[in-house]
């Protein structure tokens, strides 16, 4: 009875300790993978960050209106930062999931091929987001100060429509590059952006009276404008 | 460094030949058009008129310059060239390229480099004000030894040349240390030698956008120490040529290509002190009363809404405590609109460090310094307007000490 006991926990110990030296390995490989990707994220992000400001990054993104679009939306850290974490994120997000992978558990096998699959139409969806977000910046900007110039009343009005109307269109190209729900998109973005010209159409020729008349005044009154008896130069 | 510029890589062969059929000349007067059709050939005859003059005695030619995209210019000037006398000669050249008044003038000083004229006379082909007498007012004192650079003074009414007397003129004076009334007279007398240089050391690129040139040609006179006079030519009277632009681009082209030339002259304007008058000779200008309407309520109404809509913008051009001055302005209204010289000086200064340090696009930036500028005119037309126009020059005055009180606070930030 004695033996039989202790040769039931002997065995027991020996299975988990078996079990133990299987799985030791691939968790102590987890561990110095995450704490590698930590260190190569850490390193690159400064890296990153250095070589941004060396390239006047963030004295052009303040140009392109962009520290301000990041300022407004709560961001307060300038764009070399932002980009610096990013890195570090992406890189220690890779760390992650080869770590998963060395686990070689069933439900993880090609989990991070997979991603990684994933990752180049992911980079090129937030290029083209970040692309229409910094048109969208530059138009709606440039628009606000050509209609405040002609004194149109409503200009940060019209600013603000270019603004989104720009960053819809950059919306859904980048959903389109991540294959999210193309026909949908397509279908929704198609939907949107008509019906929003047919709602501008509506509200400027039916509700819009007194827009038509600031647009006409404005109109009206560049012609008298032109009637002073001004020259600047 | 930039490559100094030839008279060849302006001008083609064909060009150079028209240009050497002048012969040598001792007065070369330079018609720079940027299709201006309409008006060359009044602005040719008055130049052909000033040479024959006073000044037949000396060898001189007329070249006419365009540098726009009408052929309409060139054949304006050779129709009239068929039914006149030989002398004094004109020839006609196009200058290929963008279509830019800088180039044009450009063009000119080509051709003053290859002739080698010991006085020469810039023209827009648009002073339709230009008269005979004028021309040689412009060239005598070149050629008595008096000045190296002669430019104009005009009669005119506090409605004239606005940008030219609250902004460009003032900030010259503050900076530069010279008063010049007109940096953009639509003509100026030079010395041979100071145009060649001037062609060596034209930049390519930015300082030939708009009205460059133009000002580059004034700042360099004084940077190098030119002797500059100013000559009394009546009232201005330029026409634009086909499109004249709105007020957003003329501040983008003239006030662009000045905060552009601050980074250039840095080391000249940090170190000067206060400003002086340039010389003048013959009789003063006068300023007119005012004989036109003028709409005080619509600038009013521009700066409201600017300081409404733009201010996103301002905010990122002006200082915390130079927008906080702004704001009670917005309250007042066209009646009773100031915009005080020192807070004009402050803005404007703001927007020169904000272009300076490019913190917008440049073009946006200058765009909205219009709303601005409307404001600190109606405020400097209503003070105009509720006095005679003998105390015009001292108000004048006021807003040029303004900018020179600013200099100081304006040099510690250029960085």
């Amino acid at each position: 009875m004695g033996d039989a006991w202790s040769n039931i926990l002997v065995a027991s110990f020996r299975d988990v300790v078996e079990r133990l030296a299987h799985v030791a390995p691939r968790l102590l490989a987890m561990a110095a993978v995450i704490v590698v990707g930590w260190a190569t994220a850490a390193i690159v992000r400064r890296l990153a960050v250095h070589v941004f400001r060396m390239l006047d990054l963030d004295a052009r993104c303040a140009r392109w209106g962009l520290t301000a679009s990041l300022s407004r939306s709560g961001i307060g850290q300038l764009p070399s930062q932002v980009i610096g974490r990013l890195v570090f994120w992406t890189i220690l997000f890779v760390a992650l999931l080869t770590s998963i992978e060395a686990l070689e558990m069933p439900a993880t096998v090609g989990l991070a091929a997979g991603v990684v699959r994933f990752l180049p139409n992911l980079v090129i969806a937030a290029l083209v987001w970040m692309v229409g977000w910094l048109l969208a910046n530059f138009m709606a900007q440039a628009v606000l100060i050509a209609a405040v110039n002609a004194q149109v009343a409503l200009a940060p009005l019209i600013a603000g429509a270019v603004r989104w109307l720009v960053l819809i269109f950059a919306g859904a190209a980048a959903l389109t590059q991540l294959g999210i729900a193309r026909e949908m998109v397509l279908l929704t973005f198609g939907i949107a952006f008509g019906g929003s010209v047919l709602a501008l159409a509506l509200a400027f020729g039916l509700g819009g009276k007194e827009l038509a008349r600031e647009i006409l005044e404005s109109r009206f009154r560049k012609r008298e404008r032109d009637d002073d008896h001004l020259t600047h130069v | 460094m930039t490559e100094p510029i030839e008279a060849g890589h302006l001008l083609r062969d064909d060009d150079l030949r028209v240009v050497d059929g002048l012969g040598p000349v001792e007065i070369l007067v330079g018609v720079c058009g940027l299709n201006q059709a309409r008006t060359v050939v009044q602005v040719v005859e008055a130049a052909a008129g000033g040479l024959a003059g006073p000044l037949a005695d000396r060898k001189a030619g007329i070249v006419v310059v365009e540098a726009g995209f009408a052929h309409e210019t060139l054949d304006a000037v050779g129709g009239w060239l068929a039914g006149r006398a030989p002398r004094p000669p004109v020839c006609c050249i196009r200058i290929a390229g963008p279509p830019g008044r800088s180039r044009a003038i450009l063009g000119a000083l080509a051709v003053v480099q290859r002739l080698d004229p010991a006085a020469c006379a810039l023209v827009d082909a648009g002073l339709v004000s230009l008269t005979s007498a004028g021309l040689g007012r412009l060239v005598q004192p070149v050629l008595d030894g008096q000045a190296d650079c002669v430019g104009p003074a005009y009669t005119h009414a506090a409605s004239e040349g606005t940008l030219t007397t609250n902004l460009l003129a003032p900030m010259c004076g503050a900076l530069y240390g010279r008063r010049i009334q007109q940096l953009l007279g639509g003509c100026a007398g030079l010395s041979g030698r100071v145009a060649t240089r001037l062609l060596g050391t034209a930049a390519g690129g930015s300082d030939l956008t708009g009205h460059g040139l133009e000002i580059r040609l004034a700042l360099d006179a004084i940077v190098s120490g030119s002797r500059i006079v100013e000559v009394h030519l009546g009232r201005k009277t330029l026409d634009p040529g086909l499109a004249p632009p709105d007020l957003a681009t003329t501040i983008a082209h003239t006030v662009g290509p000045f905060f552009r030339l601050m980074d250039r002259y840095r080391a000249f304007w940090s170190e000067g002190g206060a400003s002086a008058p340039v010389p003048l000779i013959g009789d003063p200008p006068a300023i007119l009363p005012e004989t036109g309407e003028i709409h005080l309520d619509r600038m009013v109404r521009a700066f409201k809404l600017g300081l409404k809509d733009l201010l996103p913008v301002w905010e990122q051009a002006l200082r915390d405590e130079t927008l906080a001055l702004l704001y009670p302005l917005g309250l007042l209204s066209a009646d009773e609109f100031v915009f005080p010289a020192a807070h004009w000086a402050r803005t404007a200064f703001d927007f020169a460090v904000a272009d300076h340090e490019q913190r917008l696009p440049r073009d946006h930036l200058l765009r909205a310094l219009t709303p601005l500028y409307l404001g600190r005119v109606a405020a400097f037309l209503r003070e105009a307007q509720a006095g005679t126009p003998a105390r015009i020059p001292a108000i004048l005055a006021d807003v040029g000490m303004a900018f020179e009180a600013e200099k100081a606070g304006l040099a510690a930030r250029w960085r």
